[in-house]
């Protein structure tokens, strides 16, 4: 019997998420028009939401489903075998983190507010200035390729200075402009741009905003790991089966040796980030704070691994591996994206270094 | 019955190895010198007479009787603390093959001998033409009367320089298939016939040689089992070592020692970018380790509740390996244009001794060999190859 990965958490909401990963990719592949692939993850996105994906770790009395860390690394191990397209660690993960406490947080939770979240260490075209606030309270700046769910409703930003402070924004407010892209795994990023713009509410000042995001993008690293896994799970039983049945110079690709020893290669990098993944998510679970420096290590571990397994897969799957649609190439560009969500590695090599 | 307190356990261990591994045996594994029967006979004695000589074995033949997870817990504060790995051709090779499949009189005349480090044993396996492709093996050995004729050569045979005994396989039959008409043989190393050569290796030290036997007389009663079945009970040999991988403390103490090094000889701003830089390769391989680590602890998981370990050991040699190489090279990158340029004095003697810290120079070129004993890195990818493609 070929290689068949094993969950990190399984359970009913894994076996849910998959599902719905599963229907939601068979219906984007056709389409290639980035607007209509737009329209299809927005349509998905309320799918999500009547499913109540969305609030599913968000306490009952907050308006979520009050299930806690392990359901919400299941649906993500769920949903990460295919590849889905929608931003769940950041939308079930960190979103709420950031949220905690504020009446928004039921909208969020029921998927009616769609939210965008710039964290420390968002990027800006070259010339553009970072999110600062002004004295008279406006917001100017720009914060670019920010994961969100489609057409956001509201932004949630962490400005820095003298008083830093998290903020949240209704994206339609006078001086806000959101401009969609398609991501490298096809999710949705907007560019946002802050000329003016006055700042909802206040969610949290000086170290309380700090502690909160810092915790969010943890959480949300946490997640990527949890969905890297699987997604590298999924990706190994998928090139192992191209090489089984891809013929060529009259026998199946998988009797050369250097690919079998190529496709090894892989499940090691595999097994050992889901050894670290399965470390640090424990850890998370049991204690009562979030253990920072075993999810820096795995996040770590996500942007090297995860690049040596795509890379390896493309590679493996020769011209089919150029192409965009192919399920298994899917879940290489989503494992290529990870590196750069909740902290990369060079982000989370520097605070190692630095602790 | 009640589960043992492990933490309790753990901290016992501790406390005897700091009051008990004399500091100078500690040295010699701290500095990564080379470890030889001088320092482990005499640690071994001393663990025997605590009772915890073999953790490995029964208790009926004087072993600790602890469970997988002990002996992992054992091995890691040994490392930790820089007690000596417990030398593993008796205890942990043959020691179990005579246990299993020994005649009591063999119990009786060896047992002894390796629990209290007073027989060192050394391993006749490869030769000249069976490396990796073990089965291959041509050593001869001829029945005459009661007793063997043996005539070949082994190559490989670490410590065979320093030890009483050889076991080792030959052939005593031809058959059909190569991994039939093998027996395993014990072999005292002063008889004549037997001519041991050191192989000199890349790192300097000597640790391997060639074993030449010729027209070597072995009683038949120094057979371990039947005639014929020595490959079987190789097999059970390298079978048991599986869990061998699950105790990283060791690779855990080098990483720091070499951070630690890192921090010493690259001191100071002018080279704070190269040591930033290693640095960062050091956190990756920390990296590397946290999950073999995880992966360790589900082996011994997996062995406590008698599942099989599937794919984890091929994994965690094949990853540690790799991890320990990467950290002998940051470690090489650190003095390498300072020592290994001077790896080694023409005159040899006062202050011409070698520099300190060459170890780490012959630590790099000795870490080479990870990836090629113990099953190389190729046949652990042939093997997971295997398992995952389901054929």
């Amino acid at each position: 019997m070929p290689f068949a990965a094993t969950p990190l958490v399984a359970g009913e909401t894994y076996e849910t998420a998959l599902r719905f990963g599963e229907e939601a990719a068979a219906e984007l592949a056709p389409l290639a028009e980035p607007s209509a692939q737009a329209a299809c993850l927005r349509a998905q996105w309320d799918r999500i939401a009547a499913l109540g994906w969305p609030g599913i770790a968000v306490a009952e009395e907050e308006g979520g489903a009050g299930g806690d860390l392990a359901e919400l690394a299941a649906l993500l191990c769920g949903a990460g075998r295919t590849g889905l397209a929608l931003p769940l660690a950041t939308a079930c993960g960190v979103v709420p983190a950031l949220l905690s406490g504020h009446p928004l947080l039921a909208d969020a939770a029921s998927g009616s507010a769609r939210i965008a979240a710039i964290l420390p260490g968002a990027t800006q075209d070259p010339g553009e200035e970072a999110l600062r606030r002004q004295p008279n309270g406006a917001l100017h700046g720009a914060a670019v390729g920010i994961e969100a769910p489609p057409a956001p409703t509201h932004v949630v930003a962490f400005v820095e200075g003298d008083a830093p402070a998290l903020l949240l924004l209704r994206a339609d407010a006078p001086g806000m402009e959101l401009v969609a892209s398609l991501r490298v795994d096809g999710r949705l990023a907007y560019d946002i741009r802050c000329r003016g713009a006055v700042p909802e509410a206040v969610l949290a000042e000086g170290d309380e905003a700090r502690r909160r995001v810092e915790t969010a993008r943890d959480l949300g690293a946490l997640l990527a790991c949890v969905e890297g896994v699987s997604a590298m799970g999924a990706l190994i039983e998928q090139t192992v089966a191209y090489l089984n049945q891809r013929v060529q110079f009259g026998a199946p690709l998988a009797t050369q040796q250097a690919l079998r020893h190529r496709v090894a290669d892989m499940y090691v990098e595999y097994e050992n980030l889901r050894g670290i993944t399965a470390a640090a998510l424990r850890a998370a679970t049991t204690e009562d704070v979030l253990p920072w420096r075993a999810i820096a290590f795995a996040k770590l571990r996500l942007g090297i691994a995860g690049r040596e397994v795509a890379e390896s897969a493309i590679q493996c799957h020769g011209g089919m591996g150029m192409t965009e649609e192919l399920p298994a190439i899917r879940l290489c560009k989503r494992l290529l994206m990870a590196e750069f969500e909740h902290g990369g590695r060079v982000f989370q090599a520097r605070r190692l270094l630095a602790a | 019955m009640a589960e043992p307190d492990y933490d309790a356990f753990r901290e016992e261990v501790r406390r005897f190895a700091l009051a008990h591994c004399p500091p100078e045996i500690r040295e010699v594994v701290a500095s990564y010198r080379k470890l030889s029967r001088k320092i482990w006979a005499p640690w071994q004695r001393i663990l025997h007479a605590h009772g915890w000589g073999a953790p490995s074995w029964p208790k009926e033949y004087g072993g600790t009787g602890w469970d997988a997870r002990q002996r992992v817990i054992f091995d890691e504060v040994m490392a930790e603390c820089d007690c000596p790995p417990q030398y593993h051709h008796g205890l942990r090779h043959l020691g179990p093959v005579i246990i299993e499949f020994g005649t009591e009189e063999q119990k009786q005349r060896f047992l002894p001998g390796i629990l209290d480090g007073s027989d060192w044993w050394c391993q006749g396996y490869s030769e000249p033409g069976a490396g990796s492709d073990l089965a291959s093996l041509r050593t001869a050995a001829r029945r005459e009367g009661d007793h063997y004729i043996v005539d070949g050569q082994k190559t490989w045979t670490s410590h065979a320089h320093e030890a009483d005994w050889m076991y080792t396989l030959v052939r005593t039959s031809k058959e059909e298939k190569k991994q039939q008409g093998i027996s395993l043989l014990l072999v005292k190393l002063d008889s004549p016939g037997i001519t041991i050569r050191p192989i000199r290796t890349i790192d300097g030290w000597h640790h391997v040689n060639e074993v030449f036997l010729d027209n070597v007389r072995v009683p038949v009663e120094n057979r371990i089992g039947e005639e014929g079945k020595g490959w079987t009970y190789g097999k059970f040999l390298l079978e048991r070592e599986r869990l061998g991988g699950a105790n990283i403390a060791p690779h855990r103490m080098a990483l720091e020692r070499v951070r630690d090094l890192v921090r010493t000889e690259l001191a100071g701003p002018a080279r704070e970018e190269e040591r930033g830089l290693l640095l960062h390769r050091l956190l990756e391989a920390e990296a590397e380790l946290l999950g073999a680590a995880e992966l360790g602890r589900e082996s011994v998981q997996a062995v406590m509740d008698g599942k099989p370990l599937g794919l984890l050991p091929s994994v965690v040699k094949l990853s540690t390996s790799v991890t320990m190489q990467s950290i002998s090279q940051v470690a090489l990158d650190a003095v390498g244009s300072r020592l290994a340029s001077r790896f080694r004095r023409v005159e040899g003697e006062g202050p011409n001794a070698n520099p300190p810290g060459l170890e780490w120079v012959q630590n790099y070129m000795y870490a080479r060999v990870r990836t090629i004993y113990g099953g190389s890195s190729e046949v652990q990818k042939n093997v997971i190859a295997r398992q995952l493609f389901g054929n």
